[in-house]
């Protein structure tokens, strides 16, 4: 599976700093998030479609496999608002469905936005490791390592979490555990897979914690790191192409 | 009240995490259901807000609720659902967080806990009216937002009540929260 996520060519978006990318990242997707100009959400879809086609640096046969369930998030997301949106100009009606032209606008709107996050969010994924994002997240922006460390001993629990939830479902399985039905079932269900689960976990991190601190981890304390993680000359980059790529986008939606 | 103890938050990130994992099978169980029945899809989608008001009732620390949601987003995030899951995951922990301030910490009933989880539904519309969620013709919007908020209050408010309660029987929470004056007394006799 890990395998699977190794690039075909490092690309420069490989060299900027994880936690860097990462604000600014964040930074324009709520700018995305709070934008209800159509034209404008187009465009940067736009923008970080190229950003994740050109410069994620895997192979176009992945990167259309990634494209599913962006492509699916489109539709499922746009369908909704299609068809029960708000809108007086009707072009169709039949029941409680009616499509307006007002709707088709508001759907094509949220649509752009979902492949605006989706194209940021893989492109994002693709090009970082894990562990240094954490690491660049304590040393570039001063993340407590409490929380680091924290999450860092969480993620690295979950093939653990993921294969006992295997475990339990086919425990359940084996001993023929009928669940009734409706909301109550629901529960029943709930109820058998979580309790387990959150019992193991919560004595895992806790052994963790424990050991953790047995070694000596003080929250607060000054800390040399691992993996050391600085800035460099691609971080200056990355600020010119999402600075440009922004300024173009104004451009394209706003000036006439 | 007390600080955040280590133990206390690593603990609650991994509740977090381990929500975010369920939440990524329940999300399977969502996508079977999204076209088919959009009226039982809504009625489960309270299992996105359980994680805060679940991760406060359990530890019963101020701060618990807001960052269980965030870790819990942020596996999400990772499981490939894109970065507003984040932006939404701070909000719903926040909103859950600010309602069991208003009672200075002190409750854990199942109706405090059912209003953290319509606190939480409350600010995730908040979000889906900026992003786009929200066009709906007003009826729709009722139906939407409407079940949302009933299914919001059985997960957080009976739900996740019901699951602490069970994980109390098991002794685990034991490990978390501080000793009652009671037990010491005990020690005395």
């Amino acid at each position: 599976m890990l395998a699977w996520f190794t690039p075909r060519r490092e690309t420069w978006l490989f060299k900027v700093n994880p936690a860097l990318k990462f604000i600014i990242f964040f930074a324009f997707l709520l700018i995305t998030l709070f934008n209800q100009n159509l034209s404008f959400a187009v465009w940067q879809a736009v923008l970080y479609g190229i950003l994740f086609y050109g410069f994620s640096g895997y192979s176009m046969k992945k990167l259309a496999l990634l494209s599913i369930p962006l492509a699916i998030s489109f539709f499922s997301s746009a369908l909704t608002i299609v068809l029960f949106g708000k809108g007086e100009s009707v072009l169709w009606q039949w029941g409680l469905i009616k499509i307006s032209e007002e709707s088709i606008q508001h759907a094509l709107l949220l649509g752009s936005k979902s492949l605006s996050f989706g194209f940021v969010g893989f492109t994002f994924l693709l090009t970082i490791q894990p562990i240094l994002f954490f690491y660049a997240m304590m040393q570039q922006f001063r993340l407590p390592s409490k929380y680091a460390y924290s999450f860092i001993a969480s993620f690295r629990l979950i093939p653990a979490v993921t294969e006992e939830l295997q475990i339990r479902r086919n425990a359940l399985k084996v001993r023929n555990i009928q669940f009734s039905r409706g909301l109550k079932g629901m529960y029943e269900r709930l109820q058998m897979y979580t309790v387990p689960l959150f019992a193991e976990s919560i004595r895992r991190a806790q052994r963790i914690a424990v050991a953790m601190e047995a070694k000596q981890y003080q929250m607060g304390a000054a800390r040399t790191y691992y993996y050391p993680t600085r800035y460099s000359l691609m971080d200056g980059v990355f600020l010119t192409v999402m600075a440009i790529g922004l300024g173009v986008t104004l451009m394209l939606a706003f000036w006439r | 009240m007390k600080r955040l103890k280590f133990t206390d938050l690593l603990i609650t990130i991994m509740i977090g995490v381990v929500f975010g994992i369920l939440m990524k099978f329940w999300d399977d169980l969502y996508t079977v259901v999204k076209p088919i029945l959009p009226v039982a899809r809504q009625l489960i989608y309270g299992m996105w807000f359980m994680v805060g008001p679940f991760a406060y009732l359990l530890i019963r620390n101020p701060g618990t609720a807001l960052i269980a949601s965030i870790a819990g987003a942020s596996l999400s995030a990772f499981a490939g659902h894109g970065i507003e899951v984040l932006i939404y995951g701070f909000v719903q922990g926040l909103a859950a967080e600010l309602l069991f301030a208003a009672f200075r910490y002190k409750r854990f009933s199942m109706a405090v806990a059912g209003l953290a989880g319509v606190a939480s539904c409350l600010g995730s519309f908040t979000l889906d009216l900026f992003y786009g969620y929200a066009a709906l013709e007003t009826w729709a919007l009722i139906v939407k937002y409407g079940l949302r908020a009933i299914s919001a209050f059985i997960f957080t408010g009976i739900f996740a009540v019901l699951i602490v309660r069970a994980l109390e029987a098991t002794g685990v929470t034991s490990l978390i929260r501080p000793v009652d004056k009671k037990e010491y007394t005990m020690l005395d006799r």
